[in-house]
């Protein structure tokens, strides 16, 4: 069987298409909504200063104040142009954040509204 | 040659070509120029070769407005200044500092930073100081652990600083001045009064008085004021015979503009990955670092947010704040398992193990030298503010000077600029990935208000403005007061603007400019 130049190229777009949504879908599942509740500020602030942060920033921002809200908001901050192909790990979208000035200053930290979401997110689930 | 002024004869007349009031840094930095000219130059020092409370007490004043040191503190009256306890930070100023900023009133001097590179270049052998290199580049070639933090330079970018041992302008340079044929030095002689002519269009003389109430002129073809910040406008304001608000004040400017550097703890810094981030670059060593950076922000982004300039140092948390178990970043659902697995009798790999390897790995094998927290320290300039001033006292002192009062001022734009400055910082360390950075809460609250630790880098400058307009500045771009042809002013007295970087090395680079004017003048 041979395949014509055009037949060819629809296959391969379809596969890559199909791929990467096919990984962009894993987002959402309970594993990620958990990893979402774990911010690498963990590791470098420690338990006690993200929860303390979480706890603020739901304070602050009271409209966000469940896990469900905190959750989509943190999902629709994402890059909306082209959602069924890309999307970006946390770290790219918190590195986006400050690089666009989306950020939050929350018990003195300056933060990006990503990872002050997951702050939030962290502070109710412990 | 030196002779004290004590045992000289009531009355007598001093004379010589120059005569320089004052034998600090600007002060010497000048003298020592003309050693071995064939003019004669008269320098003048209140104190003498060592430290005396009763003259260190001529600097007493009063303390309005902000609180600030003790004024007698804060200068040390004797031969060599304060050189005597500076701790021989330099670092030369921005271009940016030189410009006129439209967000920042009174701001622009009448030289460009370039005019001053030869002079600054020349400035760094009398402070003992390395090449006159301070990008950080040249630093890095000279060694492979000194390496910026990857920061965009067009946001935050490393200011170099160098470090003198720190020179004691008493003790390295008495030798030279007093041996030198055509410099006499007279110490213990307080200038009282700057005698202007009939027409104020020039000095005629000085008169000098002693504390066995002597009292002698001092007559030369110019004079320089050298006596540091405050005293050079006290000494202007209090030669109000003939002009009744004082010398070069004919649009009240003497005095005002009174600038310190706010240095205080600002922020902190956590690093995301502190194995892997080279912090030596910033680091103090004191007696050893020949060189360090501050992190400052950029020309562009202070035009941006409309700030000041300013920079802020690192400082390694103290040990209370280094020392953390692993435990203690552990999120508790890790601790839990942890604490039931060494319970169950360590089954199996550890749940920090199982859990998360690759940053449990990076926690158990991380050196423990490897610093985390640093504290973050601001050095800003302080907005230039004719509200901020010296004035006179009703109080005298014991020659029957006027003592000074102090009203250090700040604005809204001074504390606007350390806040913005950190949340600038912590997004770019957001950004760049090194880490993320905490405001002090002081920095959170109006823009009005300052904390009790309030402070300054124990720096004056100010009071005797460096413009072109007579009605904008005291001097104009040659050091010389408007209106008065022969008299100079010398230190960072002059400055239009502060500045981020510490005062010293600018102001024996300026010295030598008007040192070479001078020769011009009096050929």
């Amino acid at each position: 069987m041979t395949l014509d130049r055009r037949r060819f190229l629809q296959l391969t777009a379809g596969g890559m298409v199909a791929s990467l949504a096919g990984s962009a879908c894993t987002r959402g599942t309970g594993e990620d909504a958990q990893a979402l509740a774990q911010p690498a500020l963990l590791e470098m602030l420690g338990p006690e200063r993200t929860r303390e942060i979480g706890t603020r920033y739901r304070g602050a921002v009271p409209r966000e104040n469940t896990a469900a809200r905190l959750r989509a908001a943190i999902s629709s901050s994402q890059d909306q142009r082209f959602p069924w192909i890309w999307r970006r790990s946390i770290e790219e979208q918190i590195r986006d954040d400050f690089a666009a000035g989306r950020t939050v200053v929350v018990g003195g930290w300056v933060l990006s509204e990503t990872e002050a979401r997951q702050c939030a997110l962290y502070s109710l689930s412990v | 040659m030196h002779t004290d002024a004590r045992t000289l004869e009531n009355g007598t007349v001093i004379q010589g070509d120059l005569c320089i009031v004052g034998a600090g840094a600007a002060g010497i930095s000048i003298a020592r120029e003309w050693t071995n000219s064939p003019l004669s130059v008269v320098l003048l020092e209140g104190g003498g070769f060592d430290l005396e409370p009763e003259m260190q007490d001529l600097y007493r004043g009063d303390i309005v407005g902000q609180p600030y040191y003790p004024l007698q503190a804060a200068r040390l009256h004797y031969f060599g200044g304060t050189t005597g306890h500076w701790a021989g930070w330099c670092a030369t100023y921005d271009p940016i500092d030189f410009e006129t900023r439209s967000w920042v009133p009174h701001s622009g001097w009448p030289i460009r930073r370039e005019e001053l590179d030869p002079f600054y270049a020349r400035a760094q052998k009398i402070l003992d100081l390395g090449p006159y290199e301070y990008d950080a580049e040249y630093w890095v070639k000279r060694d492979k652990e000194l390496e910026p933090l990857p920061l965009d330079p067009n946001t935050v970018w490393t200011k170099m600083w160098q470090f003198s041992p720190p020179t004691r302008f008493g003790t390295k340079y008495r030798n030279a001045i007093v041996n030198a044929r055509n410099i006499h030095l007279y110490t213990h002689a307080n200038v009282c009064e700057v005698e202007a002519n009939e027409g104020l269009s020039a000095v005629d003389g000085l008169r000098v008085r002693t504390f066995d109430a002597k009292e002698y002129r001092v007559k030369a073809r110019c004079y320089v004021l050298a006596c540091s910040t405050i005293q050079n406008a006290r000494l202007l304001l209090a030669s109000n015979r003939k002009a009744t608000t004082g010398l070069g004040n004919a649009h009240d400017l003497v005095g005002r503009y009174f600038m310190e550097h706010l240095e205080m703890p600002s922020g902190e810094l956590v690093l995301a990955k502190p194995q892997s981030t080279k912090t030596k670059m910033y680091m103090l060593d004191f007696g050893v670092t020949k060189a360090r950076g501050e992190l400052a922000l950029s020309a562009q982004a202070q035009k941006e947010h409309g700030i000041l300039n300013g920079t802020a140092s690192l400082e390694p948390g103290t040990l209370g704040e280094q020392v953390q178990s692993t435990f203690q970043f552990l999120p508790p659902q890790t601790l839990k398992a942890m604490m039931a697995w060494e319970k169950g009798g360590r089954v199996g790999p550890p749940p920090l193990i199982a859990s998360s390897p690759s940053a449990a790995i990076a926690v158990l094998q991380a050196p423990p030298a490897a610093p985390r927290n640093f504290h973050l320290i601001t050095r800003q300039e302080q907005a230039p503010n004719p509200n901020s001033r010296v004035t006179l006292s009703t109080e005298k002192d014991p020659l029957g000077m006027p003592r000074v009062r102090l009203d250090w001022q700040l604005t809204e734009l001074d504390k606007r600029s350390i806040r913005t400055y950190y949340k600038v910082l912590g997004q770019e360390m957001g950004r760049s990935g090194v880490g993320r950075v905490q405001l002090r809460d002081w920095l959170l609250s109006d823009d009005r208000t300052w904390p009790s630790f309030l402070s300054g880098g124990w720096h004056h400058m100010g009071t005797t403005r460096m413009h072109a307009d007579s009605r904008q500045g005291v001097v104009d771009a040659n050091c010389r007061v408007h209106g008065l042809g022969n008299l100079y002013i010398a230190g960072a007295a002059v400055y239009p603007t502060a500045g981020s970087a510490n005062p010293t090395l600018t102001l024996v680079a300026l010295s030598l400019r008007l040192s070479d004017y001078l020769r011009t003048k009096l050929r």
